[in-house]
């Protein structure tokens, strides 16, 4: 009695509230209450997972044997100068597709942390910084970078090459004879290859998907059987926590670029400029959708390339991460400084509003200044946004 | 005391054409040999910057020494400073006094941005700073609307006008408003300002003729170095009203000064030299020396 009674008030405080039956099934749980607000939040985050069209800009995109051959270069060392290490080095598919570090260790330490890899034709920009916009122009900078594979065209087409396995498949998936194409057009090629691998790593349906489902369609059993502390910490995700300001829509992100608070030294003397050096990167690249690699003719998805501006703000911007997966994918942030989705939570609980600034009326950072319980409640609810396997069409 | 009261844009201030052709030769240049994209610091225009911050969390990081060496690399002729504490802009002062034009923070500490108005010790501590310590302003502080009428700040209109010192106001036009209603004769410096369009800070400027507005963390008047026309107009028509800051709100922003002082004479270049001069580094100079009465 007491518990219709405690429904009854919330849905008469909510309005049009919807609240979760908790009577069937034998792992029932007791029920939350969500405003019609709330339940539309909660809705646009699915279903999942949405369409994911090949990439236009990729003449690969979606082909099995460019996938097949993307896969086996992932793991092949033969792109690193000192043939030590691969993709796969710091993206492990035994590890979400990262390698669990802070900061990676490409020839030396690199930067940032390994940024999972998983839904990735979702993005518009690439890397912590953005400094790619497409996953084959992303997938060449490791390669060609001093501190990572420290790799050249002329390198890699040397030794690949060499590989009558690899020539074999390059020409089935090109149409081209790899030891002929110039060094450039086949570097390119070959990223296209290990995009077209990449882009078939898609996370699988959750927890939360099934209960989002649930939610759209008033399966009230199904609703019932998403863990209580989940569903409170569902309700401050898309309520007083302005979680969803950033990380919105299906892949829980906005795929923009924000400052939240992170210190971003490097070490003493040196500052990770993010977004900022993004930018310029990304103007100073050959490999951009506006230059002469994209196999778009039209290039419609160049615009934003064309378009993007460096702003004060950019500096020490980051970009705003997928949360699909994101119990598996610790430790967190841009340089993995937080350790645990518990200490994310505290560290948005407890943000430094003067570390931020944004435009007044604009921040859209504040602390959240959470109870223990409902810190704990936020971290259960975003252990239900992974599911034990990373599937690979 | 005598401060200048700006004068608006008259037909002597014509663009002169072949100076300008060799400054965007030059800047041509140097943007094209950009490494990194990051910045070569140009120097050939000097910069006063009026918006620096050297909180306590900057000093570990960029003990003073380090710091003005960023300053100075940038370029820059002055550098406005107010600090949470105030301990970090008297350590950057006594380092180099030629250098530092000290602003007094009210803040004793960070977190007093949202407090700092309804406190009434920041009084005392304010009161205690300014006599033992020789400031150009009060400021930088956050203040907006109504709130400019609250007691706290009205003490820190009243110290402004006994001490003949500018105030910086991070405020809305509602509040610099209030101000210029407690002592219509206040010499403000209008942070950022005000993150208003350039019609609202036209307005404020005709209105106020003791109103200055520093162009601090603001890109949408030059996206990518280049002055939007309705922002030109305005530097042109109220050529002694503004300048240019950084905002080193974190530790790291210190390393975007050098970045923020070549943005900034990238599109200082788009405008008539002696306006540029003045954006750049005259109305700052001219703000300094009188309220510092050199």
């Amino acid at each position: 009695m007491k518990r219709l009674t405690a429904i009854a008030a919330c849905l008469a405080v909510a309005g049009a509230a919807v609240a979760i039956a908790g009577s069937q099934g034998r792992n029932a749980v007791e029920p939350a209450a969500f405003s019609a607000d709330e339940r539309e939040a909660i809705l646009s985050h699915g279903p999942w997972p949405p369409p994911m069209p090949p990439d236009p800009s990729n003449r690969v995109s979606g082909n099995s044997d460019a996938i097949a051959l993307g896969r086996w270069l992932f793991s092949d060392k033969r792109l690193s100068a000192d043939g030590a290490r691969s993709c796969a080095t710091c993206h492990d598919p035994a590890k979400a597709f990262t390698d669990g570090r802070d900061r990676s260790i490409g020839l030396v330490r690199v930067d940032r942390n390994a940024i999972a890899l998983a839904n990735l034709r979702l993005n518009r920009w690439y890397g912590w910084a953005g400094a790619a916009d497409s996953l084959w122009a992303q997938s060449i900078r490791p390669i060609l970078d001093p501190k990572e594979f420290a790799a050249t065209p002329e390198l890699v087409r040397a030794r690949l090459a060499a590989d009558a396995a690899i020539r074999a498949a390059y020409a089935r998936v090109f149409a081209a004879e790899m030891s002929r194409d110039p060094p450039e057009r086949v570097l390119v090629n070959l990223a296209k290859a290990l995009a077209a691998y990449q882009e078939t790593i898609v996370t699988a349906r959750t927890p939360f998907d099934d209960f989002r489902d649930a939610l759209a369609r008033g399966d009230t059993a199904t609703l019932a059987h998403y863990p209580l502390a989940a569903q409170k910490g569902l309700k401050i995700f898309v309520g007083k926590g302005r979680c969803t300001a950033c990380h919105l829509g299906p892949n829980f992100t906005s795929g923009e670029f924000e400052d939240v608070g992170v210190p971003y030294f490097v070490e003493a003397h040196r500052v990770d400029a993010g977004r900022f050096a993004g930018i310029a990167e990304l103007r100073r690249s050959s490999f951009s959708l506006a230059g002469p690699h994209n196999d778009d003719a039209v290039r419609a998805d160049a615009a934003p390339t064309r378009h993007v501006e460096q702003l004060h703000r950019n500096w020490g911007e980051f970009r705003v991460p997928s949360l699909r997966n994101v119990a598996a994918t610790a430790p967190y942030m841009h340089n993995g400084s937080l350790a645990t989705l518990e200490d994310v939570v505290r560290h948005y609980s407890q943000v430094d509003e003067e570390r931020l600034h944004g435009t007044e009326g604009q921040r859209l950072l504040r602390p959240l200044h959470l109870t223990r319980e409902e810190a704990s409640d936020l971290v259960a609810f975003l252990k239900t946004l992974s599911s034990a396997v990373v599937s690979q069409r | 005391m005598h401060v200048t009261v700006p004068i608006a844009y008259h037909a002597r201030h014509r663009p002169q054409p072949g100076v300008n052709a060799m400054r965007r030769v030059i800047l041509a240049v140097l943007i094209a040999t950009l490494s990194a994209g990051f910045a070569v610091a140009d120097t050939s225009r000097p910069i006063i910057d009026v918006h620096i911050h050297y909180s306590h969390d900057a000093w570990s990081m960029l003990p003073p020494p380090e710091a003005v060496k960023v300053l100075r690399q940038a370029g820059l002729k002055k550098a406005f400073v107010s600090s949470s504490s105030d301990d970090g802009t008297q350590m950057l002062y006594r380092a180099a006094p030629d250098l530092i034009v000290p602003v007094l923070r009210p803040y004793r500490r960070r977190g007093e941005t949202g407090t700092w108005v309804k406190d009434p010790t920041v009084i005392q501590h304010v009161e205690g700073r300014l006599k033992a310590n020789t400031y150009a302003g009060i400021g930088e502080f956050h203040v907006f609307g109504a709130d400019a009428d609250l007691p706290v700040m009205r003490r820190m209109v009243e110290l402004a006008r006994e001490r003949k010192i500018f105030l910086h106001a991070h405020s809305d036009a509602d509040a610099v408003a209030r101000i210029f209603v407690q002592d219509p004769d206040a010499l403000v410096l209008w942070a950022h300002s005000g993150f208003d369009q350039a019609d609202k800070v036209r307005a404020m400027l005709a209105k106020h003729k003791t109103l200055w507005a520093d162009l601090a963390f603001r890109s949408d008047h030059a996206p990518s170095g280049k002055l939007r026309p309705e922002w030109r107009q305005l530097f042109l028509d109220y050529p002694d009203r503004f300048m240019v800051g950084t905002d080193t709100f974190t530790p790291e922003r210190w390393h975007y000064v050098v970045e923020h002082a070549s943005y900034s004479r990238q599109w200082l270049a788009d405008l008539p030299t002696d306006v540029a001069d003045k954006i750049a580094f005259g109305n700052a100079e001219r703000l300094a020396a009188a309220v510092l009465g050199k």
